[in-house]
């Protein structure tokens, strides 16, 4: 047996594990099920991180065709973000065992997410864009029945429009793979393009539509505009804890895509300058802009977080396509900061579900007096995401500015950094209502039938460990972004 | 090996089907014995054959002039030959368990096994007169299987079936024709065996034949606008479907085509003609056009049969490509589409045949109750989406790869519509997937208590072909490369 | 000279005769006599083309002590002596195929006069395909005509009557243009040989004088023998001819009488005019028209039909069209696949009559479709009669109606500018007849859930089986080893021109 064979480890285990919880004869004891879970996340996780600090970091798993390896690489980019999958996951996962209690299926439910944590793994792992493409549908297959769990119909109408959405991308990006494989001379990421200058002479122009597709494809699972209707339907939907870890890092596989198609397939000077490149940044910009407008306007608390990763989720990607290092620092930095963010956002809106039922924005008067801790956390993430100081996403969102304006692109240059000000602004519009009404329920508000309904200690612990560590990133960054710039200059 | 045993493969399953309703059987088994060894037999007799494929040719009858009936295996005759010897017992088995509540079915396996001869004969046909003549005889063997329940809709199909097919074949005779006068040799040879020399101004009028032929050979093979029996054949019983109407009979049709353009037209004299945007554009247009009638369909086996459509002109655009690595990506889907859409009729057949139904909303939550046919479903359906790691993703790539490098604007379009064709197959495969695991809400199981998985009559051919199609999926590189030692022309 | 050059005059005349003696004899003992004369005269032609293949050459035979050019001959082929024997076979099993309806159908008091008109009809028939002399050929045109209105209307019901009397109408219409041809003709060359003419006929094209007449008398005589076989548009008087007569008639009537016309006009093609000045004359491209709006129309009319013998009538009119094809194309090859086509469609034809009265009568007597449902479970060998002949007409390899289609399209390939109308004519003709002749046969195989009508059993009518067995094997053998027959039609077309 190969050594590096041990690559394979958290990506198996989890999917192993999952697959014997699916298959197991229904079980009366709930703590056996939990039990197996906790232990195939620990175990997943522990391995994950003794993977990250192997020598070994690439392994052939096997071959699809002769020029097709299944082939996992572990880089820069792998690792941080099997980093933020690992503690999202984690945290995700505790704050289920608690939630979970109210949802039917439990069984099925544990089981999709051990084999979707697996997965994701490999997603981070995956050395050549095959492999991605192989992990990255079956993310969408094995990630749809924790969006239909609770099999109402809108439930079930949400499952399968999330499903075709995301194979509409897919299917975008293998056309573009397709030819990728024609022109190029590995299909191995490679920083800096694996385009064959010889192979593409004379057909630039139509490779650039086929990178522009890849984009949009991808940018199908990361909610961009005009492929992101599926987005607001089928997050909310799912039970709150599957919520949190779809909107926390399931979009983020989309970036990753993006990030692997442009500045390790392509490369990044074949698109600067491009009409690629404009129409994307002004797509990014519009999702920024519309995504707040359209959580502004919500009511329903899941759906309006919804909304806002419509948005956030555009700010990472409007700093990609900067193609610039300082932007791309930011955009990766917000990728970790939106993860730990969004998740505790839904789960905040989950403990309050568990807790009192309520779901819509202007039930939740007074619900500060009722779960203080919670509605704190939910107050600091909140203020994390509109961006100030000292949290991590004020850190992003000032190296996505910087970097926008150390392009000198015309126009957007100024006008991007703009954009996410207003949006910024939204941000606050939109999340600080729940605070104010929540502490501060006014004088006509009933203050008799309140009673503490504070969630237990399996739920709070996850949220509190994930505000920490969205206030700590934001304390701290130099950590995080020398270890993001050392990555990424060769990219540039 | 003897060329004499080509005929006599082709001769064995005749006999044994004209045996079948002659022969008192005291009971069920024994003609289940007998049936089942001789097909085994053969196929066994098939398979020896292609592993020492007898050089010469071998003839059997004169019909005017220099036309015979004669057989000779080349390359794509081990592929067809092959992939069929490997289904018929399979198939066989499952159609046991089946007909068992069905009537009149000495004369169903009659017909069913004397199919599999004439299918074999398509296979080994030496040059297009003999591939004709088994080709005509394809149909009319196979009307009587798609008559079998006698009911209206069986007769009407079959009928359709009839015109269809026989009008079909009569404009494939033109070309067949045309061969035979403009051709050195009416015997198949790679690369085509037009002799330009006699063609000389006429290549306008060869073109429109090609095109005349290609749809009239296109008709079995369920091109667009010539599709519509197809799906009303699904009347028939579901082995019929599966094995004939999903891969015997219209992989001839695709088969035929593939003769007709690599073998006697040649590829260098059609490439980048308008004949070949003409019928690319068809088959493009096929492509999707089937899988969106499938999406509408509710009866599960019309879907499928509309997605068999879809996926026929998956095999027939490799083939329209027109280069050896068209050819490859032809025949990989040809025998990669055969698995997967079996396994799927398997399925629905297992269903109607179990519970009786057979609409699509009637299934919610079959999933649980017969998990062993909904599992092998779902890899089907997967794999008929193309999910990287089962068979259907190989042979996708293998036609994508080859469309690109042909530098043909029209086939980057065509890749396209494979992935749109795609992308609708993910929605009427896994929407059936979905119900019958995911059922509403308030779905009480008791209502479907009667429903279980089938016996091992059923469950084997199954458990085969899934195995196939992850095993093709994972590790396709030998077969891959034979396709493509058939197309340089090594065999 | 041998003995066995008799044989040609002996079969016109012992037929002649045997019809004289019939009239006096009881039917059974006419019947006797005329199964007899068929076998007889069968025998001394498959002697005779044994006798041909070996010889290599045709043999004139003259009658009587006068040479030519004023005495009258015979001549023999190849050709001649295969259509003799062909036709014998098939008249034979018409008349066996259709004995048992034949006695329920007509008046026994008349069933002598049957076999005598059959024995005439025989008898002009071989006169036609042996004489060499044109006016001959018009004196037995006649006596065929006057036959076959007789056994149309041996059975006497209002319809056949009516059918015979049209039928009488447009046959000397075709008959009338024929003999003004003929005297044309003889006005223009002084000859009534046919190889007299021919030299004449050449000598007059070469002088270039009276050209214009000369057409027209081809004219005039080609037309005529097409009214008398029935080419389209003169195939009115068809259906009802064929669809009400007495099923041993349709059969003779459809695969030889007409046949018979057309071998004349072939005959005259190449041996009072020639071929190559026939070519150029045009008349060619007008029967080549003709024949193509025949094969669709007659099609398209039989579609429509809801009658299953008039149907079958219809089919008639658009195989008719195919034969004309073939001469159309002007070609030797398409004149081969037309001749082919005689003897494929006589074959076929008369198997699907006879299989057709099978299935009638136990559909209670009714021809309408929707009574014939079923039909196939209850008289199996007419059912699988009617399926044979059926797919011999859409050419269904290993029947005779493949290999005629097969050689009719490579005459079209040859003929670059007659060959995509030919090809795609073939294939739509072959996608309508496909779509009346499956249609009936499902129909047949498809199941009654009522049982109104009796089963007959295989056994109980050992002639009628047969003679399906038979034609069967004749459309098999037509079908699958061409190469002999077809050798024949080269050999024996080669002795003509």
């Amino acid at each position: 047996m190969h050594e590096s064979m041990i690559l394979m480890l958290p990506i198996l285990v989890p999917v192993m594990t999952g697959l014997l919880l699916l298959c197991m004869p229904a079980v009366k004891n709930r703590k056996v099920l939990i039990g197996i879970t906790a232990a195939g996340l620990i175990v997943t996780a522990a391995l994950v991180f003794f993977v990250l600090f192997q020598e070994a970091d690439s392994f052939t798993f096997f071959y699809l065709t002769k020029s097709l390896p299944v082939y996992f690489k572990i880089d820069g980019i792998g690792r941080i973000f099997v980093t933020v999958v690992t503690i999202v996951w984690l945290s995700g996962g505790a704050f289920a065992f608690e939630y979970m209690k109210h949802e039917t299926d439990e069984k099925r439910y544990f089981g999709f997410y051990l084999i979707v944590y697996g997965i994701l793994v490999a997603l981070d792992f995956s050395g050549n864009i095959i492999t991605f493409y192989l992990f990255y549908e079956m993310m969408t297959l094995l990630s749809m029945p924790l969006v239909l769990h609770t099999r109402s119909r809108e439930a079930v109408m949400a499952g399968l429009k999330y499903m075709l959405y995301s194979f509409c991308g897919a299917y975008m990006v293998l056309y573009g793979v397709y030819f990728l494989f024609r022109f190029s001379n590995t299909l191995t990421f490679t920083a800096g393009g694996v385009l064959n200058q010889e192979l593409i002479a004379g057909r630039e122009q139509f490779l650039l539509f086929v990178v522009f597709l890849m984009i949009l494809g991808f940018g199908v699972k990361a909610g961009m505009f005009p492929m992101h209707g599926w987005l607001p339907t089928a997050h909310p939907v799912a039970p709150a804890p599957a919520s949190a870890v779809l909107s926390g890092i399931i979009v983020k596989s989309g970036v990753l895509g993006v990030i692997r198609t442009v500045y390790y397939l392509f490369g990044a000077d074949f698109i600067r300058g491009t009409w690629v490149q404009t129409t994307w940044i002004w797509l990014t910009l519009f999702t920024v802009f519309m995504g707040s407008m359209l959580a502004y306007r919500e009511k329903l608390l899941k759906k309006r977080l919804a909304y806002s990763t419509v948005s956030q989720v555009s700010y990472i990607l409007f700093g990609l396509s900067m193609l610039d290092q300082t932007a791309m620092t930011g955009s990766l930095l917000h990728v970790i900061c939106h993860a730990f963010i969004k998740c505790t956002l839904f789960l905040c809106a989950g403990a309050i579900i568990y807790k009192t039922g309520k779901t819509r924005v202007d039930e939740l008067a007074g619900i500060g007096k009722e779960m203080p801790a919670l509605l704190w956390c939910y107050t600091i993430v909140s203020l994390a995401l509109i961006g100030i100081p000292p949290t991590g996403g004020f850190v992003s969102k000032w190296y996505l500015a910087t970097g926008a304006l150390r392009t000198k692109l015309p126009i957007v240059s100024w006008f991007g950094p703009l954009v996410l000000l207003v949006s910024a602004l939204l941000t606050a519009g939109y999340l600080l209502p729940v605070t104010i009404q929540g502490f501060f329920p006014g004088k006509a508000f009933d203050y008799t039938h309140l009673k503490k309904k504070e969630p237990n200690l399996t739920m709070l612990l996850p949220v509190i460990v994930l505000t920490v560590l969205a206030v700590l990133v934001g304390m701290f960054p130099s950590v995080v972004t020398d270890y993001i710039v050392n990555h990424i200059s060769g990219l540039f | 090996m003897q060329p004499m045993m080509m005929f006599i493969v082709v001769l064995i399953p005749f006999l044994t089907g004209i045996a079948i309703p002659l022969i008192p059987f005291s009971k069920r088994g024994h003609m289940m014995a007998f049936l089942e060894g001789l097909v085994l037999l053969n196929s066994a007799l098939v398979f020896s054959l292609l592993m020492h494929r007898p050089e010469e040719s071998f003839a059997i009858v004169k019909f005017t002039g220099d036309l015979t009936l004669s057989f000779r295996i080349d390359g794509m005759s081990m592929v067809f030959g092959g992939l069929v010897a490997a289904l018929w017992p399979l198939a066989t088995l499952y159609s046991f368990e089946y007909m068992k509540h069905e009537k009149n079915e000495r004369i169903f396996f009659m017909f069913y096994t004397i199919t599999y001869g004439v299918t074999l004969g398509i296979a080994f046909a030496e040059d297009l007169v003999t591939m004709y003549f088994f080709y005509e005889l394809l149909t009319l063997v196979t009307v009587p299987l798609v008559m079998h329940t006698l009911t209206r809709e069986a007769i009407l199909a079959s009928r359709k079936y009839l015109y269809y097919s026989l009008g079909g074949a009569a404009f494939g005779f033109i070309g067949m024709i045309f061969i035979i006068v403009y051709s050195n040799s009416p015997d198949f040879v790679l690369g085509g065996s037009l002799d330009l020399t006699k063609i000389g101004w006429r290549t306008d009028i060869l073109l429109l034949v090609y095109v005349l032929a290609f749809l009239g050979f296109g008709v079995k093979a369920a091109v667009c606008p010539f599709n519509s029996w197809l799906p009303d054949a699904g009347v028939a019983p579901t082995p019929v479907t599966a094995l004939l109407h999903a891969v015997a009979v219209v992989k001839a049709g695709a088969f035929a085509i593939i003769r007709l353009t690599y073998y006697c037209f040649g590829v260098e004299f059609l490439r980048g003609t308008w004949a070949q945007t003409v019928v690319m554009a068809i088959v493009i247009f096929t492509i999707v056009y089937g899988c969106s009638r499938a999406v509408k369909e509710t009866h599960i086996k019309r879907r499928l049969a509309f997605s068999t459509i879809s996926n026929l002109s998956y095999i027939l655009f490799g083939v329209t490509i027109m280069t050896p690595l068209g050819m490859v990506g032809a025949l990989s889907h040809m025998v990669f589409h055969a698995v997967m859409k079996i396994c799927s009729f398997f399925c629905a057949g297992a269903i109607m045949y179990k519970t009786g139904r057979s609409y699509v909303h009637q299934l919610d939550g079959f999933g649980r109750r017969m998990p062993r046919v909904f599992g092998i479903f779902t890899v089907s359906a997967l794999a008929l989406m193309g999910v990287p790691g089962l068979c259907g993703f190989i042979s996708k790539w293998n036609l994508a790869a080859a469309a690109v490098a042909s530098d043909n604007p029209l086939a980057f379009a065509g890749i396209g519509a494979l992935l749109i064709s795609a992308l609708l197959t993910a929605i009427y495969m896994l929407s059936i997937v979905i119900r019958t695991f995911f059922p509403a809400k308030d779905f009480d199981y008791e209502t479907i208590a009667d429903v279980e998985d089938p016996n091992w009559y059923m469950l084997l051919p199954l458990s085969i072909f899934v195995a196939a199609i992850i095993g093709f999926g994972l590790y396709s590189a030998p077969i891959v490369e034979f396709f493509t030692k058939i197309a340089d022309g090594v065999y | 000279m041998d003995f066995i050059c008799n044989f040609p005059f002996f079969s016109i005349l012992i037929s002649l005769f045997s019809g004289t003696i019939c009239s006096v004899l009881p039917g059974k003992a006419a019947k006797w006599v005329n199964t007899f004369v068929i076998v007889l005269i069968g025998a001394m032609s498959a002697a005779l083309l044994w006798y041909l293949l070996g010889t290599g050459e045709s043999f004139v035979y003259m009658m009587g002590h006068f040479p030519a050019p004023w005495g009258n001959e015979i001549r023999a082929g190849v050709l001649e002596a295969a259509t003799a024997l062909f036709f014998c076979i098939v008249m034979l099993l018409s008349m066996w195929g259709g004995r048992k309806k034949l006695m329920e159908e007509v008046e026994p008091s008349k069933h002598n006069l049957y076999y005598i008109l059959v024995n005439l009809l025989l008898s002009s028939l071989l006169a036609l395909i042996y004489t060499n002399d044109l006016f001959t050929a018009y004196v037995f045109v006649e006596i065929n005509t006057i036959a076959a209105c007789g056994l149309i209307m041996i059975r006497q019901i209002g319809r056949t009557l009516e059918a015979a009397v049209r039928y009488m109408i447009m046959s000397l219409v075709g008959s009338g243009m024929l003999l003004i041809g003929i005297c044309m003709m003889y006005d223009l060359t002084g000859h009534l040989l046919m190889s007299n003419i021919q030299e004449s006929v050449t000598a007059i094209i070469e002088e270039g004088t009276y050209v214009i007449p000369l057409v027209m008398a081809i004219a005039l005589m080609v037309i005529g023998l097409a009214i008398k076989s029935a080419l389209f548009p003169f195939h009115a008087w068809l259906p009802d001819a064929y669809g009400y007569s007495t099923i041993s008639s349709a059969a003779i009537l459809s695969s030889l009488v007409s046949k018979g016309y057309i071998f004349l006009l072939i005959k005259i093609i190449y041996r009072v005019v020639g071929f190559r000045i026939f070519h150029d004359t045009h008349i060619i491209n007008v029967l080549f028209v003709f024949g193509l709006m025949a094969m669709i129309f007659g099609s398209l009319s039989a579609i429509k039909e809801n009658d299953i013998r008039r149907m079958i009538a219809f089919s008639s009119v658009a195989q008719i069209g195919y034969i004309y094809v073939g001469i159309g194309l002007g070609t030797q090859v398409g004149m081969l696949a037309s001749v082919y086509h005689i003897f494929a469609h006589a074959a076929g034809k008369a198997l699907l009559f006879i299989a057709a009265i099978g299935l009638t009568d136990v559909s209670g007597f009714s021809r309408k479709f929707i009574d014939l449902t079923g039909a196939g479970y209850r008289n199996k060998i007419a059912g699988i009669g009617f399926t044979v002949g059926s797919l011999s007409m859409v050419g269904v390899p290993v029947f005779a109606g493949f290999v005629s289609k097969l050689l009719f399209a490579q005459a079209a390939v040859n003929n670059v500018g007659k060959m995509l109308p030919t090809l795609i004519a073939l294939g739509i003709s072959t996608i309508l007849n496909a779509i009346y002749f499956m249609k009936t046969v499902i129909r047949i195989y498809t199941p009654r859930p009522d049982a109104p009508y009796e089963s007959v059993a295989i056994g109980k009518e050992k002639l009628y089986a047969v003679s399906i067995v038979l034609f069967i094997a004749l459309n098999i053998m037509l079908g699958m080893s061409s190469q002999p027959v077809v050798d024949a039609i080269h050999a024996g077309l080669e002795m003509f021109g």
